[in-house]
């Protein structure tokens, strides 16, 4: 029980955090009435969800046939296309692309804190910036991300202003939070200028052109995914869908149920940068990089498809709609999570193997069934829970 | 059983379903003792269900009470949860000793007595099975002890059955629940149609004159189990708002099936108690933000998650009550 112990500490702690709970209860207020006003501009949304829980139900189901589809698609794009079995193999995969002393910068990625990529990449001597703000934030403090959109909701403006001021030699004061941006804007630009390799992940994939989608407001992604000369993408096989048409309709639902009528940047990536313009002579990296490389990981999901109660976890969007109904993270964010938050990550815990982790994750879930009443994919992650904690009391693998 | 992944609390309670069918591990004749008076049959073609919560709630509140000391001590709930079963092993039951100690009084009767009485004033006469009525074993079902669970569950459906019922009036959500859509899953036999107190009622207002006896502005907070479990959003709404002299108010953004948890959910109380006090009174502040006088609830677990909050911010002048005795004041029972 000792796992569940220091779990619980981390929980009383986080819930002891005035600051955490003063946050998460203006980032609710701030969510509820952005999603509100969306939905209620463009209606149709709601219905175009339960079409989108459709695709996404059927593509759980064919993860491995559209991985095939897709890495076609992106080779004749004149991509590089990988499946990787497990966190192992995508590392690998990823090493082998990038070597040594290269600078790296990264748009934000769960996938990638889940095989650990920033870890390992500085392991093997290579210097790497998260360039999507919160993540950056909380990088640069060696702290873990406490919400999927917003990495960086509990650090209060005094630390992030403290931060960057020892980062930039600057002395910043903590109520001008456009200098703060406008610093940050300063101190990663020759990063990305720089940069040997970009890496991302992606929101959704259109198995049959090959493309890749990447929803954005900062910016960051377009840059960290343009102007460095290798692009490597590393995603869930789970964000596979068969059409371009469907990824659209998914992507217009997950940024909706994450705050915005339309954010500010969609990317749509299928191969690398090429010109025909002098005597048609197609000729790759032009302004964009030269290769492009998506691994496909699977890393338990098509097994976790299997499993007809846990599979939904797979069609979620990120949305992080559910974090910001749920009343423990109201009070603890993060904390009650490991790489994925809140009871839906007590399954992805579960997936990696730390049986004492996921049950400490999924018997602190309340089973209240809030986040499923605001998930756009109306995802069930009470009968979630109560499957793993099912699973775990008869002390049955989840594979 | 290899259960060391079930955090000790939870194992506790399971276990005093399991040997002592209800959830404190009291003795049963104590649970019946809410319907002394009211001259209820053990048998009948329709049942009233009472469950374990309303009947121990006392209990239930005192033993609350002990675990949020401890969890705010250095000395953890795990182990001393785990020390509690242990005790039990041997033939002690010290949690039950302190409970004796400190109850006070017998409050968790009322919703009870006052639902008998309305349904009494309806025209319905429910029998009661009294000490007799199984746990329906819910909280085995939370907790991953879903095997156990289906090992009590025909005889919990045969027990239910054995008297002739047909029909089962519940009042407990979670009960309500674990009747209706988990005990099934389990057992050979369809004869029993769940239903929920307030459903019963909601068909009846239109034909009822519902006055409250002093003017009030009240507020409505959906159990989970209720509203997200059950789909019963619409009904206590109808009751409540064909009740003259009540000015019937909600908090925006989190009513129907949008209510924050009280923190008593899936046996979070029990893990988590301190935890689960603040989440009490956040949902408490939530009520009151909408000027209530009256929170009404319907739900064991919510009234006292909620009174709880409310002891907690100091706010004595708010109080707490079931929908059962709401309803039985506006009939005049």
């Amino acid at each position: 029980m000792s796992e569940f112990n220091e779990y619980k500490k981390e929980i009383m702690d986080a819930a002891h955090n005035e600051r955490i709970s003063l946050a998460l209860t203006r980032a609710i207020a701030s969510y509820r009435g952005n999603v509100n006003n969306a939905l209620q501009k463009f209606p149709h949304t709601i219905k175009l969800a339960e079409d989108v829980r459709e695709i996404r139900s059927k593509s759980i189901l064919q993860m491995e046939k559209l991985a095939q589809i897709a890495c076609e698609a992106i080779e004749s794009n004149k991509g590089k296309a990988y499946i990787a079995k497990d966190a192992g193999e995508a590392l690998a995969i990823v090493q082998k692309l990038v070597g040594k002393n290269k600078l790296i910068v990264k748009g934000k990625s769960i996938t990638a804190h889940e095989i650990e990529l920033q870890e390992h990449l500085e392991a093997w001597g290579n210097q790497v910036y998260e360039t999507d703000l919160g993540e950056f934030i909380v990088q640069q403090l060696k702290q873990r991300p406490m919400h999927v959109l917003s990495p960086a909701i509990h650090v209060p403006k005094e630390d992030v202003a403290a931060l960057l001021s020892k980062l930039s030699g600057k002395d910043l004061p903590p109520t001008d939070i456009e200098k703060m941006v406008a610093t940050a804007r300063e101190l990663l630009r020759d990063k990305f200028i720089n940069a040997d390799i970009g890496i991302s992940g992606a929101n959704v994939v259109a198995a049959d052109v090959g493309t890749i989608f990447l929803i954005e407001n900062e910016g960051n992604i377009r840059l960290a995914t343009t102007l460095p000369p290798v692009h490597i993408a590393i995603i869930g096989m789970d964000k596979l869908v068969p059409t371009l048409g469907d990824a659209f309709k998914l992507v217009e639902v997950a940024w909706r149920y994450a705050n915005y009528t339309v954010p500010s940047y969609v990317s749509m990536t299928s191969g690398p940068s090429k010109t025909g313009d002098i005597e048609k002579v197609t000729t790759y990296g032009a302004h964009g990089p030269k290769e492009f490389h998506v691994i496909f990981l699977d890393n338990g999901r098509t097994k976790l498809a299997q499993n007809s109660i846990l599979c939904e976890v797979m069609y979620c969007l990120g949305c992080g709609g559910c974090l910001y109904e749920c009343p423990v993270f109201a009070v603890t964010a993060g904390h009650f999570g490991d790489k994925r938050f809140a009871g839906a990550g007590a399954v992805w815990a579960a997936l990696s193997g730390n049986k004492e982790k996921a049950a400490a994750i999924a018997y602190t879930c309340l089973t209240c069934g809030r986040c499923k009443v605001r998930c756009p994919m109306s995802i069930d992650t009470p009968a979630m829970c109560l499957e793993l904690r099912k699973i775990l009391a008869e002390d049955k693998s989840l594979l | 059983m290899p259960e060391s992944l079930v955090p000790p609390g939870l194992t506790y309670l399971a276990d005093n379903i399991i040997s002592k069918d209800n959830i404190l591990g009291a003795g049963k004749i104590k649970g019946a003792e809410w319907a002394k008076g009211l001259n209820l049959d053990r048998a009948g073609e329709t049942i009233f269900f009472a469950g374990c919560g309303y009947q121990y709630s006392n209990d239930l509140e005192s033993l609350m009470s002990l675990l949020r000391k401890i969890d705010k001590s250095a000395i953890s709930t795990e182990w001393t949860m785990g020390v509690a079963g242990f005790q039990k092993k041997l033939g002690i039951d010290a949690a039950g000793i302190y409970r004796k100690l400190t109850s006070r009084g017998n409050s968790g009767y009322e919703p009870l007595r006052a639902a008998i009485k309305v349904l009494d004033k309806i025209g319905i006469k429910p029998g009661y099975l009294a000490e007799e009525e199984p746990c329906c074993g819910g909280p085995l079902y939370f907790s991953g002890l879903q095997k156990q669970f289906s090992e009590r569950a025909q005889n919990v459906y045969n027990r239910l059955t054995s008297k002739g019922a047909r029909e089962i009036i519940s009042i407990v959500p979670s009960c309500t629940y674990t009747l209706r859509d988990l005990l099934p899953k389990y057992v050979n036999g369809d004869r029993l149609n769940i239903r929920h107190f307030c459903e019963v009622i909601a068909e009846m207002v239109p034909s009822l004159k519902l006055k409250y006896p002093d003017k009030v502005k009240v507020t409505y907070h959906d159990s989970c189990q209720l509203v997200r479990y059950l789909g019963l959003v619409k009904e206590p709404r109808s009751i409540l708002s064909s009740i003259e002299n009540i000015e019937f108010v909600e908090p925006k953004q989190t009513a129907g099936v949008w209510s924050t948890c009280c923190g008593g959910g899936g046996g979070f109380e029990v893990v988590f108690p301190e935890l689960s006090l603040t989440l009490a009174k956040n949902r408490v502040k939530e009520l009151v933000a909408t000027g209530a006088e009256i929170i009404i609830t319907h739900c064991p677990g919510c009234m006292m998650q909620l009174e709880a909050g409310l002891k907690e911010l100091k706010l004595d002048n708010i109080k707490v009550m079931d929908l059962s005795e709401v309803v039985a004041a506006a009939l005049g029972v």
